[in-house]
């Protein structure tokens, strides 16, 4: 693999932006994910080969998220690295030269106005060459069932952090599986467990970004 | 013992004539169980310590916990309309703001003047707050702590009821008023790329919480809590804990303890990775202790590594058993968790996180049954 291009991943992986970037000391002073796409791309690099170095280095972040090796703030700096990545290669996919997977509508449950787990799971699939269309925080199950209507077989993840939301994220899986029985409905968030996901009827639980990205694949594949 | 004497008992790691029992409230439940219309239950002093009274009295703990104080007595000046539209009510302030009241949880508000959040990068540390006059209850939701009513909350459920059962103030962690400040998200990224300035940040409310805490004291409370919900293994590595929590919070514990009054940390979820590192601030106990799956400690094996450090107030599941439990479930669960935490004393029973709005009244009165072994 090109140099650049293995450069881009360990960036994305630690979490390195951009040259002028203080994080992480190691890297300080050098290239970030910014730059180096830039560069990548001048040398008529194939953005998806691109797109998949980002993907491999946000699946060994998010495996080391899984195994608490890294917390948080880490993970965030790696799906902004990515981001800034992201923001390089929006064209192709716009040019259609890149393909979206499809499309994950996302939003955190009503009565809960925290966006921290949902943003990063926005970050982390919209980087795993998803269309993700963030309906916010405090959604209410009328506009979820909107956007669903609105993006015909799209995919669905809601988001809680307060475990007193649960309740409203339990009535909102129900509603949409009500009205669209065929929607996948994926739920996250720190109250949850696998065994509450399947208690509201959800279709798959996430414990992080990565499991919700590996998710969403497995049901495209 | 009267409840109060029990609490304090469990504090001090004291033997008890019987396990105590003081969960906390969320909003959304007293709103559940009192008949006070949200807006005066938020805003109003005597709606809101009326209702932890009323509470109290209804499900038998033996303290309350003030999770909001500082409120404004002239707040009905402020109120420029008050609509009810279906199951909300809608309010207008003269500022502009308008605040969304749910019939079951927290308000709501939609502010005239959007603040930005401050930038770790181009901030100017003398913008930063120069006295505490807000608690950062949620995502985008203060509760204005007015200057010249600081306590009155707490000095006057101290004076009602304060004799018998043990009352509990509430302050916010340095780390909580961090992320507020910045945003949650680019707050945990401040502390990656610009760690000396949020360092700077934390001490800067640590000194203002600490004056608070001590003023706090002085109104005569058991016990003080430290609200800490992002400093568990969910947000934060062991790591940033021991940089960006534990030295601000040993801070304040210290004060605290050296004025003879109880202190306590609430942190949410996943704390096994620092269960010791917690008390290494000073503190007398923690509040919470999610089991899992929230959590990642049993409290059998908390007790044994916390020892003698202090106390636990936890650790039942306020959703997946409290809620969503059968009696039976609830009533084996809680049983277990009295015969673990009355070993050696030190255990108060209570919900690990807030009782859940939903909660039924009947299972939460399940707790003082089992507690006196009349089940």
């Amino acid at each position: 693999m090109n140099e650049t291009v293995d450069a881009i991943g360990v960036c994305i992986e630690k979490g390195k932006v951009n040259k002028s970037s203080s994080y992480p000391i190691d890297l300080q002073g050098q290239d970030g994910a910014d730059e180096l796409t830039l560069q990548a791309l001048t040398q008529n690099i194939a953005p998806d080969e691109i797109l998949k170095t980002c993907n491999d280095a946000m699946q060994r972040i998010g495996d080391k998220f899984g195994r608490n090796e890294v917390f948080v703030p880490e993970l965030l700096m790696a799906a902004k690295a990515m981001n800034t990545v992201m923001v390089h290669l929006k064209p192709f996919f716009q040019a259609g030269s890149i393909k979206t997977k499809g499309k994950f509508i996302i939003g955190t449950v009503s009565g809960d106005l925290h966006d921290i787990g949902k943003n990063l799971v926005s970050m982390v699939v919209e980087g795993n060459g998803w269309e993700v269309i963030d309906l916010g925080v405090d959604v209410k199950t009328a506009k979820f069932l909107k956007a669903i209507s609105d993006n015909p077989n799209s995919f669905v993840g809601l988001s809680a952090l307060l475990t007193t939301t649960m309740a409203n994220m339990a009535s909102t899986v129900k509603e949409i599986k009500m009205e669209y029985p065929k929607t996948t409905v994926i739920v996250g968030g720190a109250p949850l467990s696998e065994e509450s996901a399947k208690i509201m009827g959800a279709d798959g639980y996430a414990a992080d970004p990565q499991s919700a990205v590996l998710f969403l694949n497995r049901k495209i594949a | 013992m009267t409840p109060k004497e029990r609490v304090k008992a469990a504090m001090n790691l004291e033997k008890t004539d019987k396990i105590p029992l003081m969960c906390q409230f969320s909003i959304g439940h007293m709103l559940m169980q009192v008949d006070v219309p949200p807006v005066e239950l938020w805003f109003d002093k005597d709606a809101f310590t009326n209702s932890l009274i009323e509470l109290r009295d209804i499900y038998d703990f033996d303290g309350i916990l003030i999770s909001l104080h500082g409120h404004d007595p002239n707040w009905k000046n402020d109120v420029v309309s008050s609509n009810k539209i279906k199951e909300i009510i809608e309010v207008e302030l003269v500022n502009g703001d308008k605040i969304i009241f749910p019939k079951n949880d927290l308000p709501y508000y939609d502010y005239y003047f959007v603040k930005e959040k401050f930038s770790i990068s181009e901030m100017d540390f003398s913008d930063l707050p120069k006295a505490l006059d807000y608690i950062p209850v949620s995502n985008n939701l203060h509760f204005k702590i007015n200057q010249n009513f600081k306590f009155d909350a707490i000095t006057d459920l101290i004076s009602s009821v304060g004799s018998k059962y043990s009352i509990h103030g509430e302050i916010t962690s340095p780390f909580d008023y961090f992320l507020d400040l910045f945003g949650y998200q680019d707050g945990l990224m401040a502390l990656m790329m610009e760690p000396e300035k949020c360092e700077y940040v934390l001490s800067h409310f640590t000194k203002l919480i600490t004056k608070l805490s001590l003023e706090m004291c002085e109104t005569g409370v058991d016990a003080i809590k430290i609200s800490s919900p992002f400093a568990g293994s969910g947000f934060i590595s062991p790591h940033d804990y021991k940089k960006f929590v534990l030295p601000f919070e040993s801070e304040i514990a210290k004060s605290v303890r050296q004025k003879g009054v109880h202190i306590y940390t609430h942190t949410c979820g996943a704390i096994g990775d620092r269960l010791e590192s917690l008390f290494d601030s000073g503190i007398s106990g923690i509040e919470c202790l999610d089991p899992p799956p929230l959590g990642n400690v049993l409290l059998e094996n908390a007790k044994e590594r916390i020892g003698k450090r202090g106390f636990i107030k936890g650790n039942i599941d306020s959703v997946n058993t409290l809620l969503n439990g059968s009696e039976d479930d609830i009533i084996k669960d809680v049983q277990n968790r009295i015969k673990i935490g009355s070993k050696d004393g030190g255990f108060i029973l209570s919900t690990a996180c807030s009782i859940a709005p939903e909660v039924k009244r009947e299972k939460i009165q399940l707790l003082r049954k089992i507690v006196d072994n009349k089940i």
